[in-house]
């Protein structure tokens, strides 16, 4: 008579003792960390477009997504820290140079 | 009535009425399942060991019918073969031996592509291959795992080992399985998947996930190349079908660096799939924003607030900002805070070299903005440029940072250094000539030793003006800069300052412009006619 196999799965790792505890937590660790990465099955097969952004989205693509994107972000504002030790370490180059 | 006999006659009732759904939920072949299965594999432990006995049974269970009405199905070969393995596998199976559950299943799932790829009567194994599939593959993600178990089969094989591997030979088999739906006639390329046809993505799915979580997605190749030249289109299938393949497949480009295909790709997943899921818009945009940071199109606050986009974005908004400013100390800091999980992403390489040119870009525009003098009425024709000692000074600057040197002065405004000047001061008098020519004192401890990919060149690598005018001309030669190099002068000259109304506007274009390329084709992403 045949045992099903979740039983049995469960009878052996019983009998063994607990030696491996450590290593089977990190096993769980890993397990989880992958899991966290796996692009798991969807519940449902399918859905209408209107319950997605694609539905608002313009034929062009990229319609309602736009404001989700920056494309002109060049920072021409000079008067922060980093621009002024930037300053500062031209001007003394420059100053060594002529000396 | 054994128990072997009614479940046969039972499985001929599902042929003649053509009954693929309930076909699948009977030939079941995954723990857990109902207690007859085990009492199935009892009884044909004790009375059905010879194969040969087998077959007989399932020949006089499952009679192969002529002169049928259209609507009723009947066996054939293929089917009876199938039948045959898959009592075997009842009788043999030992789910405690994952190796030899695994090449039972193999074996099965190869009879149920005969059986499938039967013209006539094949498709009534469509949903039974699917679920065999999906036991397969999950059993060999598992196998995967198990390095202790695996070693066996190595040692036996000889073959190539890719070739040899449990996930390679499982990819074969289900590949194989998504050839037959591929090549199936029963519908025209373009029009509405009928027959096999309705399992191709399917099928491709199930190789994708198997292949990314047991990181081989080269082996993918061969399977995009057929879907781009055989496929319907993909948006005859289902929703949940075309937002995981095209994640998969968004993905592969992403790891063969093809930036704007992935991001095509991955965009069309994320807008598809509704905000209810969570995770997967998390997943996908874990990779669509990497993909578009690369492309120079950076995240911004109302999607970085999204829910799904919580966990991403500390990291990914510091990869912003250092972009945006040409800020490799923080470019290099997000590097070392995330690394681990950028590791595991498999974003950390691309991240490392890939952002590289973007933000030498945005440090020598600001170079040139605090450095450039505008042209007085009598010189104004000549055009702006960009010295490159100054570039030479910045970047140095920055390397010199990267390695510990500290401000020596306090700066101007905003956050106050957390080292006494006083001390840097007296640091910077005790060290030797360089702090004349510099505002930096070095660290007390020297300078940090850096690892090859976090110095501006290679690790501590002084910068020289040679490198500095590779990167320039290489910067140009991408199209990030407009304009020439002027070598004797020792500068970079920009082009077309008048007609872009600026000289910083014609010589740093526009980042995306410059790096999206206009894509009509995606291999492996059949659109509509």
């Amino acid at each position: 008579m045949a045992v099903p196999s979740s039983d049995k799965a469960a009878t052996t790792s019983e009998a063994k003792p607990e030696q491996k505890d450590a290593q089977q937590q990190q096993k769980k660790s890993a397990a989880a960390l992958e899991e966290d990465d796996e692009f798991e099955d969807f519940p449902v097969e399918d859905w209408p477009a209107e319950e997605t952004e694609a539905a608002t989205t313009t034929t062009g693509g990229n319609g309602t997504t736009k404001h989700l994107w920056e494309e002109s972000w060049d920072d021409d504002d000079t008067s922060d820290d980093f621009s002024a030790q930037l300053r500062e370490e031209l001007k003394k180059v420059e100053a060594s140079k002529r000396r | 009535m054994a128990l072997s006999t009614k479940f046969l006659s039972s499985i001929q009732g599902f042929l003649k009425s053509r009954n693929g759904d309930a076909l699948r939920d009977w030939l079941r072949v995954e723990p857990p399942v109902p207690q007859e299965y085990h009492n199935l594999s009892t009884e044909l432990k004790s009375a059905y060991r010879s194969t040969s006995a087998i077959e007989k049974l399932v020949q006089s269970c499952l009679p192969e019918e002529d002169d049928l009405p259209e609507d009723q199905g009947t066996s054939w070969p293929g089917f009876i073969v199938f039948m045959k393995d898959y009592l075997e596998y009842w009788r043999d199976v030992d789910f405690d031996d994952l190796l030899g559950a695994h090449q039972l299943l193999m074996a099965l799932t190869n009879s149920c592509t005969t059986a499938l790829n039967n013209p006539t009567f094949g498709t009534i194994m469509l949903q039974t291959s699917i679920s065999l599939c999906a036991s397969l593959s999950k059993l060999s993600m598992t196998l995967n795992k198990r390095p202790d178990l695996t070693k066996k089969l190595k040692t036996i094989s000889t073959n190539d080992e890719e070739q040899s591997s449990i996930v390679g030979t499982t990819a074969e088999v289900i590949q194989k399985i998504f050839t037959a739906c591929l090549t199936d006639r029963s519908s025209q390329r373009y029009a509405k998947p009928e027959g096999k046809k309705i399992g191709v993505y399917v099928f491709a799915n199930l190789t994708l996930k198997l292949l990314f979580a047991c990181r081989k997605t080269h082996l993918a190749k061969q399977l995009f190349t057929n879907i781009s030249a055989k496929s319907p289109p993909l948006s005859y299938y289902p929703a949940a079908q075309r937002v995981t393949y095209l994640y998969y497949l968004g993905r592969f480009h992403f790891i063969n660096n093809h930036f704007t295909r992935a991001s095509q790709c991955l965009q069309e997943a994320y807008i598809q799939t509704p905000p209810s899921f969570q995770k997967h818009r998390q997943l996908i945009l874990t990779y669509l924003i990497p993909c578009n940071i690369l492309l120079g199109r950076l995240p911004t606050q109302a999607l970085l607030q999204r829910q799904e986009a919580q966990t991403l974005t500390p990291a990914f908004m510091q990869f912003a900002q250092s972009i945006r400013a040409g800020d490799f100390l923080l470019f290099h800091q997000a590097l070392e805070m995330h690394e681990e999980w950028l590791f595991r992403k498999g974003l950390l390489l691309t991240f490392t070299y890939r952002l590289r040119p973007l933000l030498w870009r945005s440090l020598s525009r600001r170079t040139f903005i605090i450095t450039y003098v505008a042209p007085t009425e009598a010189d104004s024709r000549k055009a702006a440029t960009l010295e490159l000692s100054h570039l030479l000074v910045t970047s140095s600057y920055v390397q010199k940072r990267l390695e510990g040197y500290l401000p020596a002065r306090p700066v101007p405004k905003g956050r106050q250094p957390h080292i006494n000047s006083m001390f840097l001061k007296a640091v910077s008098n005790s060290v030797g000539p360089r702090t004349g020519s510099s505002t930096l004192a070095p660290p007390p401890g020297g300078p940090k030793l850096l690892r090859p990919n976090e110095g501006l060149i290679w690790g501590n690598m002084p910068i020289t003006a040679e490198h500095v005018e590779d990167m320039v001309a290489s910067l140009c030669a991408q199209g990030l800069l407009h304009g020439y190099m002027a070598h004797s002068q020792g500068r970079f000259a920009i082009m077309g300052a008048k007609q872009a109304g600026s000289a910083v506007t014609a010589g740093w274009p526009n980042v995306t412009e410059v790096l999206v390329q206009a894509e009509d084709v995606i291999p492996g992403w059949v659109r509509d006619l």
